[in-house]
């Protein structure tokens, strides 16, 4: 049974369509890139899935469950995490607060008569995504002070401390050095292991390298969808998107 | 926070509190009293602080908290005999939490500048209502009544004098901070300030915000109902004055001035405001506008000491 799935999903700003009858899966464990020209509806999916917008029509099942117009809190709890495209973290929290803030939200998170710091199990929790997200050494740092490269890498581990079925992540590497984007690559794939993960990227090697499977948007329509060479072959693509 | 600069405040705290023990055996009559009331206007600001500092929502409306305490007390002073002090704290807080909750359930779902006016505007109904309300409020009047004993009522009581009073208002005070501190280090406490940073990632994450500001909103409530009730234990009475917008106004300043997201700060900023109001009219006399002085310092305040006066001397002692 795929863990993601919507069903004539369908968005309208007045009398623009930004999403049009959208019928998508995806299967526990994939990492599926989401690509399209500018406008497409990539960033308007994502904001569909994580409860930002809510849908004109249409529904978003996970494992079954509709979520769709579910405010953003409730989805998140429910299991979908997304990082952004444009840096979206506590600037003035350390690295590590940033982190711990969000593994705290699954338990806890009520508690006022005790110290944040004995929550033992929530720090080890943040301390692992912090190591795994290669910024275990800076975990004192103000999340301001981090490089981009960090502070994008962060905004995965803010996403992951949610301990998330599925991770929605919107052009992870936007902004990166090569040697970043390529660390930021081998990132996606050591956490794809646990996790199901759709992934908006305008780097077409990043998105050729990663995916398994891609879906391409058009005017707010799926143009295609399938493995990375079908899709690189398919004329219909070429004529949108590649070529351009 | 590391341990030395942990070991370093408590020895602070020590010290100031010893001082504030003290305090009432050494000073005069008059500024015996000016200090006691200092530690419950700085009450009511440090409440105050918990959103405008940690949650980043000012609120204009915590007149309406420390008047409905005020009144609270009142009630239970005057409907139960014998008074009892605890009772009116009681009373106290459920008056203030009564207008909390429903101040926090409408006001929350707004934020920034509307949020603080939703404040005001409510502050500013309750007060209409206990201003022509006569029959219950006394009106413009207010209500008077005798000072209960400290104590438990038929076991063992003492009568307030000043410096027991001072005592216990330094007591309440203390020990509201500690709560507070320990709610702003708490796993709640960080949420707050989370939103506070980020509204929108802190609702990404999972948290269910508005909840989280309806609480924060109670509890400040709450803390200022408190700061009320003392303020009428210690004048034996309740005025319309004190629900009147201006209290807030005043809170505010207190937080400005003394530093936002400290509170200890606030309670800073109610002495330096009270003592340089105080002053001023002492030196410039009733019938020149001696607040014209205090506004210019205030004002100077703002712009050479944005992070207020603990701010400042943080910086300071850190260079």
């Amino acid at each position: 049974m795929p863990v993601l799935r919507t069903q004539g999903l369908t968005v309208r700003f007045g009398g623009l369509t930004a999403l049009n009858n959208v019928n998508f899966e995806v299967a526990s464990g994939e990492i599926r890139a989401i690509i399209g020209p500018n406008g497409a509806g990539k960033s308007t999916f994502f904001n569909c899935l994580t409860g930002v917008i809510r849908p004109t029509a249409g529904r978003v099942l996970l494992n079954g469950e509709d979520v769709a117009g579910l405010p953003s809190n409730r989805i998140s709890q429910k299991g979908i995490a997304r990082s952004y495209q444009i840096t979206n973290i506590l600037p003035n929290a350390t690295t590590l607060e940033n982190v711990r803030i969000a593994a705290q939200s699954r338990r806890h998170g009520w508690s006022m008569l005790r110290h944040h710091a004995n929550f033992r199990d929530i720090l080890d929790k943040a301390e692992a995504v912090l190591h795994a997200v290669g910024l275990g050494s800076k975990a004192e740092e103000l999340a301001a002070n981090l490089s981009h490269g960090d502070q994008r890498n962060l905004e995965i581990g803010i996403a992951l401390a949610t301990q998330p079925q599925v991770l929605c992540l919107d052009e992870p590497t936007a902004g990166m050095s090569a040697a970043e984007t390529h660390e930021t690559m081998e990132l996606v794939r050591r956490i794809a292991k646990n996790l199901t993960i759709l992934i908006v990227e305008h780097d077409m090697q990043v998105v050729m390298e990663l995916a398994s499977r891609i879906t391409v948007l058009h005017y707010g329509e799926v143009l295609a969808e399938g493995a990375p060479a079908e899709i690189q072959d398919n004329p219909k693509v070429q004529e949108v998107y590649l070529k351009t | 926070m590391s341990k030395r600069s942990n070991k370093s405040f408590w020895i602070a705290f020590g010290i100031v509190l010893a001082a504030l023990i003290i305090a009432p055996l050494v000073l005069p009559e008059f500024w015996r009293r000016f200090l006691t009331e200092i530690l419950i206007w700085g009450l009511l600001a440090m409440s105050s602080d918990l959103l405008i500092g940690y949650t980043g929502m000012v609120s204009f409306g915590h007149s309406a908290f420390f008047g409905l305490g005020m009144y609270g007390a009142a009630a239970a002073l005057l409907t139960v005999k014998p008074a009892n002090l605890w009772l009116a704290i009681l009373y106290g807080l459920c008056g203030s939490a009564v207008v909390a909750g429903f101040v926090a359930f409408f006001a929350t779902r707004l934020r920034d500048i509307y949020f603080a006016i939703t404040t005001l505007i409510f502050s500013q109904i309750f007060y209409v209502v206990i201003f022509t309300w006569t029959e219950v409020t006394g009106g413009e009047n207010g209500l008077n009544f005798t000072r209960p004993q400290l104590g438990i009522p038929g076991i063992y009581t003492v009568t307030f004098t000043p410096e027991i009073l001072h005592w216990f208002v330094l007591a309440v005070v203390t020990a509201s901070y500690l709560i507070l501190r320990r709610i702003t280090h708490s796993p709640f406490g960080m949420v707050l300030q989370s939103i506070r940073e980020n509204e929108s990632r802190t609702r990404a994450i999972g948290y269910p915000v508005e909840r989280y500001k309806i609480v924060a909103v109670m509890l400040s409530g709450l803390f200022a109902g408190l700061a009320g009730v003392l303020y009428a234990v210690q004048n034996r009475f309740a005025a319309p004055d004190f629900v009147y917008f201006v209290v807030s106004g005043e809170a505010v300043i207190y937080n400005v001035m003394g530093g936002i997201g400290t509170l200890v700060g606030p309670i800073l900023g109610a002495g330096f405001f009270l003592g340089l109001r105080e002053i001023s009219s002492r030196i410039f006399g009733d019938q020149f506008p001696y607040l014209i002085p205090v506004g210019v310092i205030f004002i100077a305040m703002v712009i050479f000491l944005p992070q207020g006066l603990l701010g400042f001397a943080k910086r300071w002692l850190n260079r």
